[in-house]
């Protein structure tokens, strides 16, 4: 790998890295939906580097372009949080918590740290061959991977996304003012039939103990 | 020296950490879904790197399309819990969310 | 041919007893009876032939011990003393079982044909001849079995029949109680069999009474030893010394006094009149009642080894005779004075089999049967004549001579026999047990006092059977019908006749059916019909002339003759007088009872109630039958009612109060302790799983090898396996020198022979003493000392030693011997035996000489067995993908190969 190569993958390693820690302290969620921002951004950087380059493109359209635009709706809609009070309750879970994980990171990142494996060269398409490059991680080599081999999961991919868009419609959406009222109305009715079954029980038990409990 | 396997791995396992602990120290439900990111994120960095240094075929990097897919999917049923619950107790604290213990 | 007859006499009446059970009630009258009697008909035919099969090979073709067996199937088979017993269901008539079938089915015969008349008005017909064959059924199996298991089933069905027979009007509740009373009395007895029963299987590794008598007959001693009681043989401190057969037959003589109504299990005869008479007919004169006399004659020979017990059972004999007929002395209702009169002549029984005159006995069983019967079933008539049901008080009835004549006479005949008077058949059997009596004054040599006391309580009981008998007579047939207004007949005193003791004066038994009073005899009294008569005929002419059959020229000769091959006996001698001396104090007895009787009831006379008056106090306690049923209530019935109270106050409180509280508390406080983990907040459970996540991080990131042994590890070469894993590479070192032996390799199995230079340690395989021990294997190390003590196994066993229990018994070579010295060092294992004894290749090693066992050596401490193998240890390394390396080690046993082999391999491998 060219020194341009390894520098530009720390460059964007370093960023992923800080912009993820700047995500989880961040204390504004929107100071940590841009921190995811950036940290979505350098990743798809490190994509490039890995030769996936119709990933990359679809890591920024997507995850960038749409799902941190929906966390920014989201908070957008609920508006300035409220401060949090100040976290008392669970410290001991927490920090058991955060010190296992730590643990489980470090094991994990110096486990696979010496995993040695030199990647193989891949050539770059030059301008010549044009679109017709079977480039690794191009869009013509990984469109055939994924029209040819994995049309199924592809299709269910789209079933699944609808279900998602149902699902969150049906969750989200709320009452209607018609619904809310007729909603009300039917818990009153509840009401009243249940104190109607409590006095008629209390009558019958009265009645039971005037007649000198048969 | 060359950027091996081994750095893409550790970075990967880095981020997972980091994610992980975000979402078990953070009382903000958004920002606990937001971690949830960054570890799906890891995880379709060390698929796609495993890719790359066995480039036999596309394997790797399918597998983490359909992850984009499923992420983007979770992410907006997750927001829309997340406003339900809003609604319900005018707040996205997670500490607050434990009706199912009474 | 003759063999499956005795199957067929089993099976008809049961047979008969199901389909009336079954169908009988939509059958009718005439289907039912026809059914029980044919059946008990085919059943006596039946013994008729193989009773005559039985003459003929006898007497035809002159086999001593004739016997005829038919083996139905093999019931089950049990292990006892290491050996399997089989318990076959098998039926065997030999000269004992034979009369006693022909009794049985003839007179059962007889009283199913007069059932048919006694109980025409009876709803529940089809009810009372199902069980009256299945009683006959099961007293026929009690006959027949060949060995004790299938004789008890059919002692525990007559017993089941009398219950439901005797209760059989369980409408009313003192029957009911009568029937469970003679129900619990008899399980007590049981209880007593089926001890004596398990001693004698221990004894004689059979049940068979072939088997049994035939071993007390070749080898006694096998029943008069000591029973061993108590640790390690001891005796017990309370019984100084008890041979088995005394104890064996203690228990079975409990069995009997509980069948047999004998004290203290008799409570429930006079109790079970509550039955039909045809009921008290057949079960407490004729058969069921003696089954406790055949129990004794079939064992006779063991009962014959046991002195202690034959004493025991002359002396209950003769009590219970005299007890019982004193109380029928006074007595008022018919059923009753015969009731008290058959458990008073089953004493006589006891008393003549107790004394060793078991033929005897047995004859008085045989005439007892036909009078005993023929009383019963003409009281029946009596009853059935004047309308009464249930009882009959004596002081209303008189004068039924004129009105029945034929019953009359058939009951004068057999008090007549009852009495023993001269040329009716209990003369014979009274007198032959009289003459028994006096002869076994040799056999109770401990004892001399015996003989003598048992003739005279004999003789007086005797008296007194033919007073009361002929008072019961007199009263009833003779002199006028005193049906309308009742006379204050007082019953008389038993005068001077010995007092008993006395006994507590406690609150009166007030027996249901004693004081009851019929005043209604309005219509005039009948003679019975002849369903009824005819039996009463038959029986009558038995009780006259059964004695006959078996009379020779002197006393008995054919009789006891044909009994001999089946019964034991004594070796009773007796003086030229004695037959004499006997006959003698029996016709007085007979005279003077009869004539009390004459001159108090048939001439009349103020003399009984005269009496009763004077020895009022005693006049009562008779009444009450000595008040037995009292102090029965006041002890054992009040203990098992307080211990009843006890438990329910332990099963309320204790038990209850365990399953509800405590079980409900741990469930609550256990519930507590897991709700507090539900806190309904997702980061806790994210947190839960993240140290889920680090355990199964754990396993992934470390490798693990647990190597182990594949397949036996006893032959050449020894197979090892390690775990597979991902990425995983192995090395091996198979000598645990610290040097791997093996390059990284994919392969996790190796394979190895292992060599003498390999061995870390000596493993000795140890086989202990006993069933079921498996084979122990204990690793020493070189200067290790393998300690043998004693104590709790299971301790021992985890301390890695030996126990000298499990070196078996004869481990010692003599008093206070010590443990042996077991040491291990390089070659192999060094033993100082010390006190033990220990054997090498066969021979018996000295004390003091050290055996040493090297590798494939074997040798023998006591009755277990040590063997030295070689222990190797090799090791395994195991390498990851991540490059986490992690060794372990497994232990394998590897046996020596003998050279032999060792060398043939080398040939073999040579010669390729």
């Amino acid at each position: 790998m060219s020194n341009a190569g390894i520098g530009l993958f720390f460059l964007f390693g370093l960023l992923a890295v800080l912009s993820a820690l700047g995500t989880i302290s961040m204390h504004s969620p929107i100071r940590a939906a841009m921190s995811l921002l950036l940290h979505i951004v350098s990743l798809s950087g490190l994509f490039l580097l890995l030769h996936a380059h119709v990933l990359a493109a679809l890591q920024v359209l997507v995850y960038a372009g749409a799902v941190v635009v929906l966390f920014v709706f989201v908070i957008m809609m609920i508006g300035p949080a409220s401060p949090e009070p100040p976290v008392t309750r669970g410290m001991l879970v927490k920090t058991v918590s955060v010190a296992v994980m730590l643990l489980l990171t470090a094991l994990l990142a110096f486990s696979l740290m010496p995993v040695q494996k030199a990647a193989i060269a891949l050539g770059n398409c030059t301008d010549a061959e044009g679109p017709e490059c079977d480039q690794f991680g191009g869009v013509l080599a990984f469109s055939k991977s994924l029209y040819a081999g994995g049309v199924v999961p592809f299709e269910l991919i789209s079933v699944l996304l609808t279900v998602a868009i149902i699902g969150a419609i049906a969750v989200a959406r709320g009452r209607t003012a018609a619904e809310s009222e007729a909603l009300a109305r039917k818990l009153k009715a509840a009401e009243q039939a249940r104190l109607a079954q409590e006095a008629r029980e209390r009558a019958l038990a009265a009645e039971v103990s005037a007649h000198g409990g048969h | 020296m060359d950027i091996e396997l081994g750095y893409y791995l550790a970075l990967s396992a880095l981020i997972f950490g980091l994610g992980a602990i975000g979402f078990l120290v953070r009382r903000n439900v958004l920002v606990q879904l937001m971690s949830i990111e960054l570890m799906l994120n890891s995880v379709n960095l060390m698929l796609v790197a495993f890719n790359r240094f066995l480039p036999d075929n596309h394997a790797g990097q399918l597998f983490a399309f359909f992850v984009i897919a499923v992420a983007a999917a979770e992410a907006a049923v997750g927001l829309a819990i997340v406003i339900s619950m809003f609604r319900l107790k005018k707040t996205v604290h997670s500490d607050r969310a434990d009706i199912l213990r009474h | 041919m003759y063999q499956k007859a005795l199957l067929g006499i089993v099976l008809f009446p049961l047979i008969g007893a199901i389909a009336n059970g079954v169908f009988g009630r939509k059958a009718g009258r005439n289907v039912v009876h026809a059914v029980a009697v044919l059946s008990v008909a085919c059943s006596f035919a039946l013994a008729l032939y193989a009773f005559g099969s039985l003459l003929h090979l006898r007497y035809g073709q002159g086999e001593e011990a004739a016997s005829i067996t038919y083996t139905a199937y093999e019931w089950f088979s049990l292990s006892l003393n290491h050996r399997t017993l089989s318990i076959p269901v098998r039926f065997v008539m030999d000269s004992l079982s034979g009369v006693m079938t022909l009794v049985v089915t003839g007179i059962g015969l007889l009283i199913h044909i007069y059932s048919t008349g006694y109980m025409s008005e009876e709803p529940s017909y089809a009810r009372f001849f199902a069980y009256l064959n299945l009683f006959t059924a099961s007293m026929l199996i009690l006959i027949l079995g060949s060995s004790l298991p299938v004789m008890f089933v059919g002692w525990e069905g007559v017993g089941v029949c009398s219950y439901l027979l005797i209760g059989f009007w369980y409408e009313n509740p003192n029957y009911a109680a009568a029937g469970r009373k003679a129900f619990v009395a008899n399980r007590i007895g049981d209880f007593g069999v089926i001890l004596g029963m398990f001693l004698l299987a221990t004894a004689a590794n059979s049940l068979e009474f072939t088997d049994i008598n035939e071993l007390a007959h070749v080898r006694p001693t096998q029943f008069t030893s000591a029973l061993a009681l108590g640790p390690q043989g001891a005796p017990f401190w309370v019984i100084p010394s008890i041979s088995l057969a005394t104890a064996a037959t203690l228990f079975l003589f409990l069995g009997c006094t509980g069948k047999s109504a004998q004290l203290p299990l008799y409570v429930w005869l006079p109790d079970a009149m509550a039955g039909p008479t045809p009921v008290s007919a057949l079960i407490h004169a004729a058969t069921m009642v003696t089954s406790g006399i055949y129990l004794v004659c079939r064992l006779s020979p063991v009962f014959a080894l046991a002195p202690a017990t034959m004493a025991v059972m002359a002396i209950i004999g003769a009590v219970t005779a005299l007890m019982a007929a004193s109380v029928g002395l006074v007595q008022n209702d018919i059923k009753k004075i015969l009731a008290y009169s058959t458990v008073s002549q089953l004493g006589f029984m006891f008393a003549a089999v107790g004394c060793g005159a078991f033929a005897a006995g047995f004859m008085h069983v045989y005439t007892h049967a036909f009078f005993k019967a023929c009383l019963f079933l003409g009281a029946g008539s009596v009853m059935h004549a004047v309308g009464a049901h249930g009882d009959a008080d004596i002081r209303t009835l008189g004068g039924l001579r004129k009105y029945m004549p034929l019953t009359n006479v058939t009951f004068l005949v057999s008090c007549l026999a009852i009495a023993g008077v001269p040329l009716f058949s209990g003369f014979f059997s009274k007198d032959e047990i009289l003459v028994g009596v006096l002869s076994s004054a040799g056999y109770f040599s401990f004892a001399p006092w015996l003989a003598p006391t048992v003739f005279g309580m004999l003789v007086l009981g005797a008296t007194m059977t033919a007073f009361y008998m002929f008072r019961l007579y007199f009263l009833t047939f003779s002199g006028e019908f005193r049906g309308g207004p009742v006379h204050e007949t007082h019953a008389p005193a038993a005068g001077a006749h010995g007092d008993h003791g006395d006994h507590e004066d406690e609150r009166h038994d007030h027996d249901a059916a004693h004081d009851h009073d019929h005043g209604h005899a309005h219509h005039e009294p009948h003679e019975s019909p002849p369903s009824m008569t005819i039996p009463l005929i038959v029986l009558g002419v038995g009780a006259v002339f059964a004695g006959y059959v078996w009379i020779g020229i002197v006393h008995f000769e054919p009789w006891v003759k044909w009994l001999e091959p089946s019964l034991g006996s004594i070796h009773a001698e007796h003086g030229h007088a004695t037959p004499y001396i006997a006959m003698a104090f029996g016709l007085l007895a007979a005279v003077v009872g009869i004539g009390l009787a004459f001159q108090f009831y048939y001439k009349g006379s103020e003399v009984p109630a005269k009496l009763a008056t004077q020895f009022g106090g005693l006049h009562r306690l008779l009444m009450d039958k000595w008040r037995v049923d009292e102090l029965y209530d006041a002890t054992v019935l009040a203990g098992s009612r307080g211990l009843a109270r006890l438990c329910a106050a332990f099963d309320k409180y204790v038990v209850d109060g365990i399953l509800t509280h405590v079980s409900s508390q741990a469930v609550a406080s256990l519930s507590f302790l897991f709700t507090r983990f539900q806190t309904g907040l997702v980061h806790a459970y994210g947190a839960v799983m993240a140290v889920g996540l680090f355990f199964v991080a754990f396993h992934f990131v470390v490798p693990h090898a647990d190597p182990a042994v594949v397949g036996d590890p006893t032959g050449l070469s020894v197979e090892l396996a390690a775990n597979q894993g991902l990425g995983y590479e192995y090395r091996w070192d198979f000598d645990a020198d610290g040097r791997f032996d093996t390059e990284w390799s994919n392969d996790s199995k190796a394979e190895h022979a292992f060599s003498d230079a390999d061995i870390v340690r000596f493993a000795v395989v140890f086989e202990g003493a006993g069933y079921g021990a498996r084979p122990r294997t204990l690793v020493v190390a070189p200067k290790q000392e393998i300690k043998v003590s004693s104590g709790a196994l299971t301790r021992i066993m985890t301390r890695g030693e030996l126990s000298l229990d499990e070196l078996g018994e004869s481990w010692q070579r003599g008093e206070d011997a010590a443990a042996p010295l077991i040491k291990a060092d390089e070659q192999g294992l060094l033993i100082k035996p010390r006190g033990a004894r220990v054997r090498k290749a066969g021979a018996v090693q000295p004390a003091d000489a050290e055996v040493r066992v090297s590798r494939g050596e074997h040798v023998s401490i006591g009755e277990a067995r040590l063997s030295v193998s070689g222990y190797v240890k090799p090791r395994v390394q195991v390498r990851n993908a991540f490059g986490m390396e992690r060794t372990e080690s497994v232990g394998v046993v590897v046996p020596k190969v003998p050279p032999r082999i060792t060398a043939e391999i080398a040939a073999v491998q040579g010669s390729k």
